[in-house]
C-alpha cells in the first residue's frame, strides 16, 4: 500500500509531467499534433487578415472603377503596381485589349474571346490564391482526432502492458498511463476543432470573394464587348 | 505567412505556459480508515461472521483462540481484556516486574457467570461452574450509592457494564472505556490514605478483582498499620500498573476461522421463524377497511427486542403512501406490534433478532 502511495506521489499529473512520461510514439503524436495546431492557427490568422485585406481592396477598386474614371487612366494607374483580385482581372483584360488594338484586331469576336480567356486565367489564379492552404485546414480537421486517437490507443496499450508487468491492477498504477494517453486525443481535438470551424468559415468566405470577382469579370466583359462594338465598325 | 506562423506559435506558447502553471497535479484523495472485510463471506451485513481475517474459512465462525477464560459474560469484542471495549488491543510494550502483592490469588478469581442462561455464541467458553450468582447480584445498588472516589466509581461502572443487564450491545463498550482513562490519571487522587472506601466488601464480589488498580488499595489497607514497610508498598501501590486498555473480553477456543473482528455469529432467522413472527404480529393487526386495496401499500416494522421478546423502545413503523387510509394502516400496525409483544423467538439466535425488520403487504393478509 505504501509502495502505491509512493508511486502515486511520484507520478506527476501536470501537463508537462503527462507529456514527459509518455512513450516515444505518443510523444511524437503529441508533437505532431502540436505542430498541426500551430499550422492551423497560422493559416487561420493569415487567411483572416488576407480576406479582410482582399475585401477592402475590392471595395476600393469597385469605388474607383465605377467613379467614371476612364479605363485607360485606371489601367495606367494600376498597370505598374502589383494588383490582387479584381484589379488583377482588370489589368489582365486591359493588357489583352491593348495588345489586340496595338496590333490592329481584325475580328471583334476573336478579341472578345481572348479578353475572356485572359480574365478567366486571372480569375482562376486569384481564386486559387484565396483558397490556398484551406485544404490543409480540412485535412487537419478530419485527421486530427484520428491521429490523437492513435496516440491514445498506443498509450493505453502501453499502460496495459505495464499492468501485466507490475502484476497490479490498482488504479494508481494504470491511471497516469491512461491520463497521458488521453492527453493525445485531447491535443488532437484541440487542433481539429478550430481547423474544422475555420475551414467552414474561410472556404465560404473565399467562395463569396470568388463570386464577387466572377461578377466583376462578367460585368467588365460586357463593358469591353460594348466598347469593341463601338470601336470596330461592322465588317 | 511567416508573420502568421510566428504569431500562431506565440499564441500556442502562451496557452501552453498557462496550462503548465494551472494544470497542477490534483491533491491526492484521502481514504477513510475503515476496517476491511473479507469479501467471500458477505451475503448480508447481518451475516458477517466474527472471525479472524487471516484464517482459512471454516464451518464454524470463530476468531483466534484466546488464552484467558471468559470473565465478562456478555462480551461482544474478541480480546484478552477484562472489560469489553471496542478499541483495538494495545500491544504490550514491556513487561513490568510483577510484584508479589499483585499476583492474583487463584482462589479469588472464579470466572463468574451470573446466570446460567444459554449464550447465543457458539464460540463461548466451556462454562465454568457458575459461582452463586445470587450473591453477586444484589450488590450493585449499595455500591453505586457510595461512590467514594474515582476508583470505586470506575469499578462500579465497569461492573455495571459487565453485569448482564439487557443493555443494547454497543453500550458496554463506551462505559467500560471510561474507567481506563480515569485509571490512567489516578495516582494523584488516590494518594490520600484516608480516601479509603470500603474496598474489602467490594473486592469480595466484583469480578474485576484482577485489576491491578484495585490491588493497591488492598496493599494499602494491609500496610497502614505497619508504617515501616509502608513507603515502598505505597509507591508500588500508586504506580499505574494497568496495561493500556483495549480489546474486548470475549474468549474463544475454537480454531480461527475467516471473518471480521466485528461481533456477529452469522446466523439468521429461518423463513419459518420469520413467518412465525409475522404471523404473531398479523394476529393482532386489524387492518383498517380499505387499506387492503390501497395499491402498493407496504408497511415496514423495525423494532428492537430484548432477550425475553419484549419490545425495547418504540417500534419504528413506516409505510409507503400518504393517503389517510394508508396512514391509518401504518398506525394500526404500530398498535398491533405493541399489543402482540412479547414474541417468542429462538434464544440462541438473539443476535439476529435483537434488531428485526418485518415487511407487511396488507393485501397478503386477506
Amino acid at each position: 500500500m505504501e509502495d502505491l502511495a509512493v508511486a502515486v506521489q511520484a507520478s506527476d499529473v501536470s501537463l508537462w509531467g503527462l507529456f514527459w512520461q509518455a512513450g516515444l510514439i505518443v510523444k511524437l503524436v503529441m508533437i505532431g499534433l502540436l505542430g498541426a495546431s500551430i499550422w492551423t492557427w497560422a493559416i487561420i490568422i493569415d487567411k483572416m487578415l488576407g480576406f479582410g485585406r482582399a475585401k477592402r481592396a475590392f471595395d476600393r477598386f469597385e469605388q474607383v472603377f465605377w467613379s467614371g474614371q476612364s479605363l485607360e487612366e485606371l489601367y495606367r494607374n494600376l498597370g505598374d503596381k502589383r494588383t490582387v483580385g479584381m484589379g488583377a482581372i482588370f489589368v489582365a483584360a486591359m493588357r489583352e485589349w491593348k495588345k489586340s488594338f496595338e496590333k490592329g484586331a481584325r475580328s471583334p469576336i476573336g478579341l472578345q474571346m481572348r479578353i475572356d480567356k485572359a480574365m478567366d486565367v486571372a480569375l482562376a489564379r486569384e481564386s486559387d490564391y484565396l483558397s490556398a492552404r484551406l485544404t490543409s485546414l480540412a485535412t487537419i480537421g478530419s485527421a486530427g482526432p484520428f491521429i490523437g486517437l492513435f496516440g491514445t490507443v498506443i498509450g493505453i496499450m502501453t499502460s496495459f502492458m505495464g499492468i501485466a508487468g507490475s502484476k497490479s491492477t490498482s488504479l494508481a498504477v494504470v491511471a497516469p498511463g491512461i491520463a497521458e494517453a488521453l492527453l493525445a486525443t485531447a491535443i488532437g481535438l484541440v487542433a481539429a476543432i478550430p481547423a474544422v470551424i475555420a475551414y467552414n468559415k474561410l472556404s465560404s468566405d473565399a467562395g463569396k470573394l470568388t463570386a464577387r470577382m466572377e461578377g466583376f469579370a462578367d460585368e467588365f466583359s460586357a463593358i469591353l464587348s460594348r466598347q469593341i462594338d463601338e470601336k470596330l465598325p461592322r465588317a | 505567412m511567416r508573420a502568421s506562423i510566428t504569431s500562431s506559435a506565440i499564441i500556442h506558447a502562451v496557452v501552453l505556459g498557462w496550462g503548465l502553471l494551472s494544470f497542477s497535479a490534483p491533491s491526492p484523495m484521502d481514504m477513510a480508515n475503515s476496517e476491511s472485510m473479507p469479501v467471500e463471506i458477505i451475503s448480508d451485513v447481518s451475516q458477517l461472521q466474527q472471525g479472524d481475517k487471516t484464517a482459512a474459512k471454516n464451518d464454524k465462525p470463530a476468531p483466534k483462540p484466546s488464552e484467558k477464560p471468559q470473565t465478562v459474560p456478555d462480551a461482544q469484542n474478541i480480546g484478552e481484556s477484562d472489560t469489553d471495549t471496542d478499541t483495538k488491543p494495545v500491544p504490550e510494550t514491556k513487561p513490568k516486574p510483577v510484584e508479589a502483592a499483585e499476583a492474583p490469588k487463584p482462589s479469588e478469581m472464579p470466572v463468574e457467570k451470573p446466570e446460567p442462561q444459554p449464550d447465543p455464541k457458539p464460540e463461548v467458553q466451556p462454562e465454568p461452574t457458575p459461582v452463586p450468582a445470587t450473591e453477586v447480584k444484589p450488590k450493585p445498588e449499595p455500591q453505586q450509592e457510595v461512590k467514594p472516589d474515582p476508583v470505586a466509581e470506575a469499578i462500579n461502572e465497569t461492573r455495571t457494564a459487565t453485569i448482564p443487564t439487557e443493555a443494547p450491545k454497543a453500550e458496554p463498550a463506551p462505559v467500560a472505556e471510561k474507567p481506563a482513562e480515569e485509571q490512567m490519571k489516578l495516582p494523584e487522587k488516590v494518594a490520600m490514605p484516608q480516601a479509603k472506601p470500603t474496598p474489602p466488601a467490594q473486592t469480595a464480589k466484583t469480578p474485576e478483582r484482577k485489576e491491578p488498580t484495585e490491588k493497591p488499595k488492598k496493599t494499602q489497607t494491609a500496610s497502614t498499620p505497619s508504617k515501616d514497610k509502608g513507603i515502598a508498598d505505597e509507591v508500588a501501590a500508586l504506580l499505574n500498573n494497568q496495561k493500556p486498555a483495549g480489546g474486548g473480553a470475549k474468549r474463544s477456543t475454537d480454531r480461527a476461522s475467516l471473518g471480521s473482528q466485528k461481533p456477529s455469529t452469522g446466523e439468521k432467522l429461518s423463513q419459518s421463524e420469520m413467518d412465525a413472527l409475522k404471523g404473531a404480529i398479523q394476529k393482532c393487526w386489524n387492518v383498517p377497511a380499505g387499506a387492503e386495496d390501497a395499491d402498493g401499500l407496504l408497511v415496514t416494522v423495525k423494532m428492537r427486542l430484548t432477550r425475553s421478546g419484549e419490545i425495547e423502545g418504540t417500534p419504528e413503523v413506516s409505510g409507503s403512501g400518504s393517503s389517510p387510509v394508508q396512514r391509518a394502516a401504518v398506525e394500526s400496525a404500530r398498535r398491533a406490534v405493541l399489543r402482540c409483544a412479547p414474541y417468542s423467538l429462538p434464544q440462541e439466535k438473539y443476535d439476529t433478532w435483537a434488531d428485526v425488520t418485518v415487511n407487511f403487504d396488507p393485501r397478503d393478509m386477506f
